[in-house]
């Protein structure tokens, strides 16, 4: 039992990067009806931003994720305003062709800058935490989970309740009608792809400090974004919260099977989406639009 | 056997070769022609007056693809520093000596993006286009395995020094030799320390990556084990590159054994490691089979790094006497020379370096640079080199030289095991985590 | 507008004449390699580098060929293509290895099971639109590699596990060229099939499909049966270049029969050449794997970057891959072959034109 109770636990916590991964790929996609390879690169770039402030300035990593945060704002409301917004009426493929570009970019620049030596963040209290009987509760994870919800918290709050976000959500349902209203649409699409890459950027930094990252170490997150989001319910920040952590509990309990189940973690993972998918193409907490 | 020195040796004396011939290059080919010619010229000038000592030959073109961009990029780099620092002491010494001639050396580098069927196509470039004798291996087994078919295809020596896997070796072919130990003994050294230790570790949890190089050291483990009087429980495979193995470690745990041995790579094991703190397994032996060597693990774990053991090809401890080429002592003070940032050379550094010896040498024996010459010369090759031995099997690898067991003590790389090149005790056992 | 014609009828001349020079080149070059041709003394043209390069590019064209039918002409982004090419690599893996099968009887094997297998997972996936389908596709691919590489049976792994299968070397005089004409005789047939489709019944029903789903059934259009066997025909001729990738390369495993960046790479040649068209995907395959080659430094030309140090420079050489890609994104989003082929000129009014469309 209480190794049932560990292993849920587990899945929760491991859940936590992938809701902060997620979010800002379902933004990303659900809004400007992009699919962003380059989202794991972000993501890494926020894992390099904080790694360098935690080495040279010795700055606590959790306090590095507002920086995260800026500082992929930035990149992201650039990188759609110079670039993506250009092909942003092309048929969806493109956004595939231009964004693995970006990715390749993005990944060996990191690698000309970072070099490709493996790089972790490992404060004082890592590996440290809570323990109630036989069960633990490490703290950098639980604090990571904390920083991921946050995160999803904060993002439903500006799509939710400021003028900026009620736009975007105006764009996602109809985005000639909001341009009829008057909404600048290139400024709005810069914002939400900002706002995505702002999230990758965050979970960056709490990816730091649970693994090594490598310019190319994002690759993996981008797959497991697509789980994430579909898993959950494209259009919706709640849904991918559920898919977050949903997703990390099937890994971790895939991975729990005796012998050699943990193998099969992404076949049972992928093998669950379809599953989803072809029943509820909604997602688990989807609506249909 | 043209006497003329190559154009490109002064490149290939800072250790790097070109990649082609460049527009400006193209451009100016008359020009350098007639540099060329010059050369010729001088060369022939300076060789009748300076008759002592041995002539300047043809170079010698070695090649090899390595994912200079890619998932595998960290371990390409060692491995390309290890054919480097070869090269600059070959040819700070005019060449690799055949006949009393001397043979100038270049490597051919080129990126195949850690990618294995890009590494094929560059070897058929190098074997075609860019003309290379012989070639040295590129990083990974599965890329080793598709490069060693086409060496065998194109009757060219391959030595390599980063594919251990044995499922290689097992295919008959003639072309490919292997410096360094198979997979199969990376952790048997671990299995012989802990019986000589007390009190004795009885039981070992293995976790193993899903790849053949990693399932290969893992399966080993669980046979030989049980002849030390030590029980293995169940093999838990993972998926190759995973960085979440809270399920393992809590598996791990649950079975409580002494000893907990990984069979991964670098990013794993950083994962195992972090995982084992955050979930309290505490174990007398940790030991992982790829990734501790190495300085990024110290780098990304710091003080957590302590008390880790690994099998290693090699360690800078150890203590061979070497035929030929620098002592243990000389080679890591030249890395260190040329790598200044780097800290001490790792075992893909060295066994890179003693792939590249070894084909010296068998050019050197083989008295020739013919590629079946050469080839019949690194089967009957026995040499020792700082590296330790070298001789290959029939099947081309080489079972003869022993691995070694490091573990990390406050921060250092200290070799353990065998006590013949030991440089510390182990520290056994390890404390547990809340009491370090 | 007549001037105008006149020149684009001039432009789409000249472009077909290059074609067929470049392509007549390609396929007869290799033979000046043969025995014969050498000791008549007929200069070298090609040489074993040249094989394998273009048995690689051809490989792509099938690929990219194949995803064209299903993604292009029918409009399903499928996005786990991989998967067709693994197992078509693995059936004749698994016939030339474990059971012994000489090559050529292996070889018809991967496309019937490859195509099997679309059907079989075709029926349940194809019922999902756009964005959907394209993610259960790549779950698709992601799933067989893994079922492939750790499947056991009786505590053997099923299919040579991670090992991977090393297949005999084939034994044939003029080995290279054997696989080259193989290959190429894949993609032609490829082509072939695209471009019967095109003009086949079967391929107004998938276009229907692509423009509007419903109304393609209102006319009677079995939208189901017409999907599969899309879908089918696309896994059968991507499995097939995995069937004689498997003996050409000799050893497969689940890094080399199932990458995921063939997934990527193939879409990006069909949409680089033009999606919907007969040789656009396999212009497009044939500039990128150049482009990737290129930059890669393994063609015979190759140009050097100035201030950047030798150690950095396959870095650079993969930004700089990654910003044309970028580029040709932007600049030509209907694909290269709109772009060269006629029905409008390289000009700056055409790149002018191709951003207002697709920007905001």
């Amino acid at each position: 039992m209480a190794d049932f109770v560990q292993l849920v636990i587990l899945g929760l916590l491991a859940g936590g990067v992938y809701v902060a991964v997620g979010v800002g790929f379902g933004l990303v996609w659900g809004v400007l009806n992009i699919v962003n390879l380059a989202h794991g690169a972000l993501v890494i770039v926020g894992g390099y931003i904080t790694w360098q402030l935690f080495t040279s300035l010795h700055l606590d990593p959790f306090l590095t994720l507002p920086v995260d945060a800026v500082a992929l704002f930035v990149l992201g409301y650039v990188l759609q305003r110079g670039v993506i917004n250009r092909i942003i009426r092309a048929p969806l493929l493109f956004t595939f062709l231009l964004t693995f570009g970006l990715n390749l970019v993005i990944v060996n620049v990191l690698l000309l800058v970072f070099g490709s030596d493996f790089r972790s963040v490992t404060p004082s209290y890592s590996g440290q935490g809570l323990e109630l009987g036989s069960v633990v509760i490490p703290y950098v994870r639980l604090m990571s989970l904390f920083a991921a919800i946050l995160l999803a918290a904060a993002l439903a709050l500006v799509l939710n309740r400021t003028r900026i976000g009620l736009a975007i959500g105006a764009i996602a349902s109809d985005r000639d009608a909001a341009q009829l209203v008057g909404i600048d649409l290139r400024h709005a699409y810069a914002v939400t792809f900002g706002l995505g890459a702002a999230c990758a950027g965050v979970a960056g930094g709490l990816i730091a400090m649970i693994q090594a990252i490598t310019p190319s170490a994002g690759e993996p997150y981008t797959l497991q974004a697509f789980v994430v989001v579909i898993l959950g319910g494209l259009g919706r920040v709640s849904a991918t919260v559920v898919g977050g952590l949903a997703f990390g509990l099937v890994e971790v309990f895939a991975q729990s099977i005796p012998g050699s189940g943990s193998v099969f973690a992404n076949a049972i993972a992928f093998g669950l989406m379809v599953l989803v998918l072809v029943t509820r193409p909604q997602g688990l907490m989807g609506r249909l639009h | 056997m043209w006497p003329v020195v190559n154009p490109r040796t002064k490149m290939t004396s800072v250790g790097i070769a070109d990649t082609g011939v460049d527009v400006a290059m193209a451009v100016g080919k008359l020009a350098f022609l007639a540099v060329a010619v010059v050369a010729v010229v001088a060369v022939v000038a300076c060789g009748g007056s300076t008759s002592s000592g041995p002539t300047t030959g043809s170079t010698i073109t070695l090649g090899a693809p390595l994912g200079l961009t890619g998932s595998l990029t960290k371990e390409s780099l060692l491995t390309q520093q290890g054919y480097n620092l070869w090269l600059d002491w070959i040819n700070a010494r005019g060449g690799i000596l055949v006949n009393g001639v001397k043979h100038p050396v270049t490597i051919k580098y080129y990126d195949d993006t850690s990618n294995a069927n890009q590494s094929a196509v560059l070897m058929q470039k190098l074997i075609t286009e860019d003309k290379a004798n012989f070639l040295v291996g590129p990083y990974g087994s599965a890329a080793t395995a598709t490069d060693a078919a086409i060496a065998e295809q194109n009757q060219i020596p391959m030595v390599e020094a980063n594919g251990a896997a044995q499922s290689i070796f097992n295919q008959g072919y003639k072309y490919t030799f292997g410096v360094l130990s198979p997979a199969n003994k990376y952790l048997q050294g671990v299995i012989d320390m802990a019986a000589t230790l007390t009190p004795m570790p009885k039981t070992i949890f293995m976790l193993s990556a899903d790849d053949n190089f990693s399932l290969e050291v893992a399966n080993a483990i669980v046979s030989y084990a049980p002849t030390k009087g030590m029980t293995v429980f169940p093999l838990k495979k993972y998926k190759n590159g995973s960085t979440n193995l809270s399920a393992e470690v809590q598996a791990a745990k649950a079975a409580n054994a002494d000893i907990v041995l990984n069979s991964g790579h670098l990013q794993e094991a950083i994962a195992i490691n972090k995982a084992a703190k955050e979930q309290k397994l505490n174990a007398k032996i940790f030991a992982y089979s790829v990734g501790p060597s190495t300085p990024d693990f110290i780098s990304a774990l710091s003080a957590d790094a302590n008390y880790v053991y690994d099998g290693s090809q090699w360690t800078p401890q150890v203590k061979y006497t070497p035929a030929f080429y620098l002592t243990v002592a000389q080679y890591v003070a030249a890395y260190k020379a040329k790598y200044p940032t780097e800290g001490d050379p790792d075992y893909h550094v060295a066994e890179s370096t003693a792939a590249c010896l070894a084909l010296q040498r068998a050019i050197e024996n083989a008295g020739s640079l013919d590629a079946k010459k050469v080839r019949d010369a690194l089967a009957s090759l026995d040499v020792t080199t700082f590296f330790g031995q070298i001789k290959f099997d029939s099947r081309g690898i080489n079972i003869y030289k022993p691995m070694v067991v490091e573990q990390i003590q406050s921060g250092v790389h200290h070799t353990v095991f065998p006590d013949t090149v030991a440089d510390a005790k182990p520290q056994y056992p390890t404390p547990s985590w809340d009491q370090r | 507008m007549i001037a105008q014609g006149l020149r684009d009828r001039r432009w789409r001349r000249i472009f077909l004449i290059v074609g067929v020079v470049v392509a007549a080149y390609a396929l007869l070059a290799p033979l000046t390699s043969l025995d014969f041709a050498q000791s008549a003394n007929v200069p070298l043209l090609a040489d074993r580098l040249w094989f394998r390069l273009a048995t690689y590019i051809a490989m792509f064209i099938v690929m990219a060929t194949a995803w064209n039918i299903i993604g292009g002409i029918t409009g399903y982004a499928a996005f786990g293509n991989v998967a067709f090419f693994g197992i078509g690599a693995y059936t004749t893996g698994m016939l030339i290895a474990k059971a012994k099968w000489p090559f050529l009887a292996a070889l018809p094997f991967a496309p019937v099971v490859s195509a099997l297998f679309a059907a079989l997972v075709g029926l349940p996936l194809l019922r999902l639109r756009g964005h959907y389908f394209a993610v259960a596709s790549l779950g698709v691919g992601v799933a067989v590699g893994e079922l492939v590489q750790n499947i056991d049976y009786g505590g053997q792994p099923l299919f040579g596990g991670a090992s991977g299968l090393f297949l005999p070397i084939f034994s044939i005089d003029n080995r290279g060229l054997f696989f080259f004409y193989l290959m190429v005789a894949a993609a032609a047939v490829a082509i072939f099939a695209t471009r019967w489709v095109l003009r086949s019944r079967f391929g107004y029903g998938l276009i229907a499909i692509r423009e509007n789903e419903e109304a393609a059934a209102v006319i009677g259009v079995n939208t189901t049966s017409y999907k599969v066997a899309a879908f089918a025909l696309a896994a059968a001729l991507t499995g097939l270049a995995g069937g004689i990738f498997s003996q050409w390369n000799v050893f497969i495993n689940q890094d080399n029969a199932f990458p995921i960046e063939y997934n990527v790479q193939m879409i990006l040649m069909a949409l680089l050449g033009g999606t919907g068209t007969v040789f656009g995907p396999a212009a497009g395959a044939v500039l990128l794997q150049l482009l990737i080659q290129f930059l890669g430094g393994s063609l015979p030309i190759s140009v050097d970057i100035p201030f950047v140090s030798t150690a950095a420079r396959p870095i650079v050489a993969q930004v700089i891959l990654g910003l044309l890609l970028v580029a040709v994104v932007i600049f030509v989003p209907r694909g290269v072959i709109d772009f060269f082929g006629g029905r409008s000129r390289l000009s700056l009014s055409y790149l002018r034109r191709s951003l207002r469309e697709t920007s905001l």
